[in-house]
């Protein structure tokens, strides 16, 4: 065990978690109406469009992360020439920063999980409850921002948590569009000096460290909305 | 120009599925593994003693803040050097080898937990009236609880299943000749041109292998069920 390597490697190693949390709030932000969209879809059966919405999410749940990395980052590119040409607009489609595709592809695969945390939250609030709400003269938009969706909120808080810390682990295949985040630094100096438990041991504590936090954070949230808990029964 | 070769797209399936049984031999040998390591975690975690159980509730933790990719180059590089003090040379071994064990480990931390629930799901009034009708613990275990408790198991471990069909892609990272080894191997073959087509290929394999697996879980949770319908129907229940 070189232990100077695993110091110095851990101080690079630090360097990404930037970049690993930027790609995980960006990709969070950007999932959360996407989902809304897809799980109100498929609550509502809207026609046509709740079978795409079903066959999306039943694609993104059945590939392997790195295979969509991939495909997006093999189509869109191409996608995107096509557009550009169409529109004239003169701007180099290869020298896009691969950060932005990381965020589109986590974005999508996140949103796909995230919508079924919606659906399913949703579903454990009681029909009767938007009724009740409604019938003692809210609208139909207060009924769900003030009944239904702060109890659903209780019921996901779990799912969000395991979602967020999938989220955290999936960046680490970023390396694969050469995003400098923690695991592309570590898997660098790793090649480079031959020392790989030590690059990789570096970055099984960092993500630990990283995610324990996330879950710890969770937690404590968690303990704040059950006050909400008590309407539901 | 967007251009999608639907010739070479074709050709890719009897290549990639040629590699199939591998990828389904990664998988059983996984679960297999993994079982027995989360059988051992579940037997600590209802244990009592305190130590045990902490060990195995801190493994469940450290598994889930674990990238696979991670576990996978620990597994495969450090594996090695850490038996290496011992004398043991293992640099040679197969690489299914590294790649099971790494995907054993990390599905043992959430069977655990998922046999611990289905375990807990049973209420101990059964196990309470089982013992007081004669049956010894074992029979116990073997006949009331645990074909219960699978019944309430088996959703998660189809998802466990899945899990393991899905990270078991990147084993292709350290060298591994399954499908997804074997597109990568085919795109450096072409010099990266087609990579779309062949991706895209795989990505359908997977997907439709996702979907059968579903449906298979499907269909034994519903004959469980009718079964025990049945059972309750007959007062045997």
């Amino acid at each position: 065990m070189n232990w100077t390597f695993l110091y110095q490697t851990l101080i690079l190693v630090l360097h990404g978690i930037p970049m690993t949390l930027f790609l995980t709030e960006v990709s969070l932000l950007f999932s959360v109406p996407l989902a809304f969209g897809i799980a109100l879809v498929r609550k509502n059966n809207v026609a046509v469009l709740d079978k795409i919405c079903a066959a999306y999410v039943s694609f993104i749940r059945g590939t392997p992360v790195i295979l969509q990395i991939y495909v997006i980052y093999n189509i869109v590119p191409s996608i995107l020439a096509v557009l550009f040409e169409m529109w004239g607009i003169d701007y180099p489609v290869y020298e896009i920063n691969p950060v932005i595709y990381a965020i589109i592809i986590f974005s999508l695969s996140t949103s796909a999980t995230m919508s079924e945390v919606i659906r399913s939250a949703l579903a454990t609030v009681d029909k009767g409850q938007y009724e009740a709400a409604v019938t003692i003269g809210l609208s139909g938009r207060q009924a769900y921002f003030r009944i239904v969706f702060p109890q659903a909120l209780v019921a996901a808080v779990p799912n969000l948590c395991t979602l967020v810390v999938n989220l955290i682990k999936s960046t680490s295949l970023a390396f694969a569009m050469t995003v400098q985040d923690i695991t592309a630094i570590a898997k660098i100096e790793a090649a480079s000096g031959y020392n790989y438990i030590e690059a990789y041991l570096d970055i099984f504590i960092v993500y630990l460290v990283l995610c324990s936090a996330v879950e710890q954070i969770f937690k404590l949230v968690e303990c704040r909305l059950k006050r909400y808990k008590s309407a539901t029964i | 120009m967007l251009r999608f070769n639907t010739e070479i797209f074709w050709e890719s399936f009897p290549q990639l599925l040629r590699y199939l049984p591998i990828t389904f031999e990664m998988i059983f040998l996984s679960l297999l593994l993994g079982v027995i390591l989360s059988l051992a975690l579940v037997v600590m975690k209802l244990g009592k003693r305190k130590a045990l159980r902490k060990f195995s509730n801190g493994y469940t933790t450290v598994i889930r803040c674990t990238p696979s990719i991670v576990l996978l180059f620990l597994v495969y590089y450090g594996l090695p050097k850490v038996v290496a003090r011992f004398g043991v040379n293992i640099d040679e071994w197969n690489k299914l080898f590294f790649v099971v064990l790494t995907y054993a480990l990390m599905s043992a931390g959430g069977l655990s937990e998922v046999m611990r629930s289905s375990y807990e799901a049973i209420p101990r009034g059964q196990t309470e009236a089982a013992l007081s009708a004669g049956l010894t613990r074992l029979q116990t275990l073997r006949r009331i609880v645990l074909p219960q408790a699978f019944v309430v198991a088996l959703p998660n471990l189809g998802n466990t299943v899945i899990s393991i069909l899905k990270n078991g892609a990147l084993a292709y990272t350290i060298g591994f000749a399954d499908m997804m080894g074997k597109a990568t191997r085919i795109i450096a073959k072409r010099y990266t041109t087609y990579a779309l087509e062949t991706y895209v290929a795989l990505a359908i394999i997977y997907w439709v292998i996702c979907i059968l697996i579903e449906q298979i879980i499907k269909f034994g949770e519903q004959r469980l069920e009718k079964r025990k319908i049945k059972a309750a129907k007959e007062g045997i229940g």
